[in-house]
């Protein structure tokens, strides 16, 4: 926001006339050095094939934790079926694109189109209601297709999986991880004008207190709907990019794990902080490598395998059981930032997320500029 | 009524075994399996009447107190096992499964307290995803708990007669069915009486509806919340138990994930804050459960296809659920 002084100079909000902090030459190489590092970060993963397809589930789980997150950090609504929508957009695209042949592309758009028809039939009956049963009905959602549409035999080669072919373009592991990576960052842009927008001020208005909301003429149910609807839309998205990333559907990806999955994506979203969209995509990476780091840790280091072997607590995890390690973490981290860290990773890192944007580094944000971030806690801690 | 006209029609041979078969079976089935759903409704609603949120962590208190049970029954102290009677395993496990609940209160909701709704539920889940890893902490394989009619350890150990199955030996009745359907029923007159004539019912009621103004004529509304965890803990351990006796193999989550949608989809189909509602609405999923199962064998999922639609439709007409109102 803008505005201009008698004298015709512009300032902007969040900078107090006297207090115009510009970076020296130091910082601002400092600053560049950081800049780049993180670009080369995300590049990295493409050198090794085992690694980029790793790196492609965690941007594909970035992408579902910022579509959950418009419509639990944004309108503080919960949703336990997103795994759904991510099944109905890879089980759309994956069939589309074998059956009828067509490009990639029109599969992911076929995937999102199902995943957005769904959520906007939830919404309509569930947001007609006050209080949280979106989240009733998009658990039974969540089983009920798992167990139902995901598994029907003409849809899925009678369990045998449909072939996702990646196009020429992606085929290797390394491009898809480019592609995926860039998408990520497409819906981490439009995720930003979502909240700078007349529709992005409205579904923070319905969080902060829905009554005022609605008496300040914001159409309470239309915007929820719209956001939920949106959120279906980037799960869809999501869902077409899994599918083409195990270059197969395979049902049992999204039945067996169902529940577990929908709340990991929760878990997510809380520990990324709640409608913080650094946070988000942080923590969706770190929760999509756990897995795969602790498969190496078991595999590789043999100290750590040996004391795991012979500790009575720790042996429990060795073996099949492993993906417990990764619920306990989960569980742990969700409790404890709720309890004690409610701005989750986003507002640990948020300091370091001003000085990158050329602030000068400090633990307050001296703009006070509360960001959709501040939300959760804004109108509980005074 | 159905069972009635079922026996009736016994007598007719070619006829009565369909019947049997396609009317009477499911509806021994849908109404056991509703009479679960149940409990977990019952849960589900004392603990919207009083925090005005869902707890999805209720069944989980049932998988907790079935574990509990089982290593009452198998544990081993310094590798020495011991044998305790299976009723008391049971008592231990319920015993357990209602800490689990009181220890969610104290630890979870307690602080949450003052926090949107939103982040309370997300704190369920939470206790919902860490009661299953440590679950797999101690329980890391799939073993499952006795019958009550186990001829080493259950209860009814004189009954292991398969014969024995209550008269009607074509419906595969057991004791321990009979058993599970006398408990809901108990259990479920047992909490209404309890919210209307006990002091501490209608406390919960009026901190519910009102709680500054229940605080100023003197409720403790801390110690209101603490009694609903503890009895909605209660309920979900005994669900628990009689779920996991003899059928289901115990493992991690199982609870949840057998009954939690069902027990979810009970509590609003009967209106999320009435309580002989949640009791109906059990028994009418298991019902259609069964049912869709039966007569709809060939698509796969038909019964939790067709207990969402019908959520999803009750929703739409009667948004307030079927007996959907205070006490």
């Amino acid at each position: 926001m803008t505005m201009t002084t008698p004298e015709g100079a512009v300032l902007t909000v969040d900078e107090a006339p006297g207090e115009d902090f510009r970076p020296g030459s130091v910082g601002l190489v400092g600053r560049g050095f950081v800049w780049v590092g993180l670009g080369v970060a995300l590049l990295l993963p493409m050198l090794t094939v085992d690694f980029a397809q790793a790196c492609s589930l965690a941007a594909i789980y970035a992408i579902v934790g910022l579509s959950l997150n418009i419509v639990v950090g944004y309108t503080g609504q919960l949703s336990l079926g997103h795994q759904g929508f991510l099944g109905l957009g890879a089980l759309t695209a994956a069939n589309i694109v074998f059956k009828l042949k067509v490009p990639f592309y029109i599969g992911i758009v076929g995937g999102i189109a199902a995943a957005t028809v769904a959520a906007v039939v939830l919404g309509l009956v569930a947001l007609r209601i006050t209080g949280l049963y979106l989240s009733l009905i998009t658990l039974v959602f969540g089983t009920a297709i798992a167990s139902s549409l995901f598994s029907l035999g003409s849809l899925t080669r009678n369990g045998s999986g449909v072939p996702a072919n990646r196009p020429d373009a992606v085929s290797t592991n390394a491009r898809y991880y480019l592609l995926c990576l860039l998408v990520m960052l497409v819906i981490f842009y439009l995720d930003t004008r979502l909240t700078a927008s007349k529709t992005g001020r409205a579904l923070l208005a319905i969080k902060e207190n829905e009554r005022v909301a609605e008496a300040f003429g914001i159409g309470v149910t239309s915007y929820k709907l719209l956001a939920f609807g949106l959120s279906g839309a980037i799960a869809g998205l999501a869902g077409g990019l899994f599918a083409f990333r195990s270059q197969t559907y395979a049902a049992q990806d999204f039945t067996e794990t169902g529940l577990s999955l929908a709340l990991l994506f929760v878990v997510m979203v809380v520990v990324g902080g709640l409608g913080n969209r650094v946070g988000v995509v942080i923590a969706a990476a770190f929760f999509a490598l756990l897995n795969y780091l602790l498969d190496k840790l078991f595999i590789s280091w043999h100290a750590f395998r040996h004391l795991v072997e012979h500790v009575p607590v720790l042996n429990g995890y060795y073996g099949p059981n492993k993906g417990a390690l990764a619920g306990l973490i989960g569980a742990v981290l969700l409790l404890q930032t709720l309890i004690f860290n409610p701005g989750g990773i986003g507002e640990s890192v948020a300091p370091i997320q001003r000085w990158l944007k050329g602030k000068r580094f400090s633990l307050h944000d001296d703009s006070a500029s509360a960001g959709p971030g501040a939300v959760e806690g804004s109108s509980v801690r005074a | 009524m159905t069972l009635a006209a079922t026996t009736l029609a016994a007598g007719a041979a070619p006829l009565a075994l369909d019947v049997q078969l396609k009317i009477g079976q499911p509806f021994v089935v849908g109404l056991l399996q509703g009479s679960v759903y149940g409990l977990i409704g019952l849960g589900l609603v004392l603990l919207y009447k009083s925090n005005r949120i869902f707890n999805f962590a209720q069944a989980e208190f049932g998988t907790v107190a079935g574990i509990s049970a089982y290593l009452g029954l198998n544990g081993k102290l310094f590798h020495i096992p011991w044998h305790m009677p299976y009723a008391v395993a049971c008592i231990i496990g319920v015993a357990i499964g209602t800490l689990t609940a009181v220890l969610t209160e104290r630890l979870v909701v307690r602080p949450l307290f003052d926090r949107p709704k939103v982040i309370l539920v997300v704190g369920t889940v939470g206790v919902l995803l860490l009661l299953i890893a440590l679950e797999s902490l101690v329980f890391p394989e799939g073993k499952s708990l006795p019958a009550f009619n186990n001829p080493k350890q259950g209860v009814f150990r004189s009954l292991t007669d398969p014969a024995a199955r209550l008269g009607f030996a074509h419906y595969n009745l057991q004791w321990e069915q009979i058993l599970t359907l006398v408990t809901l029923v108990v259990l479920a007159l047992a909490t209404v009486a309890f919210f209307r004539y006990s002091r501490n019912g209608t406390a919960i009621l009026a901190v519910s509806q009102e709680p500054v103004a229940a605080q100023t004529v003197g409720i403790s509304v801390s110690r209101i919340s603490l009694i609903t965890w503890t009895l909605a803990g209660f309920l979900g351990s005994v669900a628990g138990i009689l779920v996991l006796a003899g059928s289901a193999v115990v493992s991690p989550g199982v609870v949840t994930g057998t009954t939690l949608v069902g027990g979810i989809t009970a509590a609003v189909l009967g209106g999320v804050t009435s309580l002989p509602g949640a009791f109906v609405g059990g028994l009418l999923v298991g019902l259609l459960q069964a049912y869709a199962g039966t007569f709809l064998t060939q698509f796969p999922g038909s019964e939790s296809v067709a207990v969402g639609v019908v959520l999803l439709l009750v929703l739409l007409v009667r948004p307030q659920g079927l007996l959907g109102r205070e006490a």
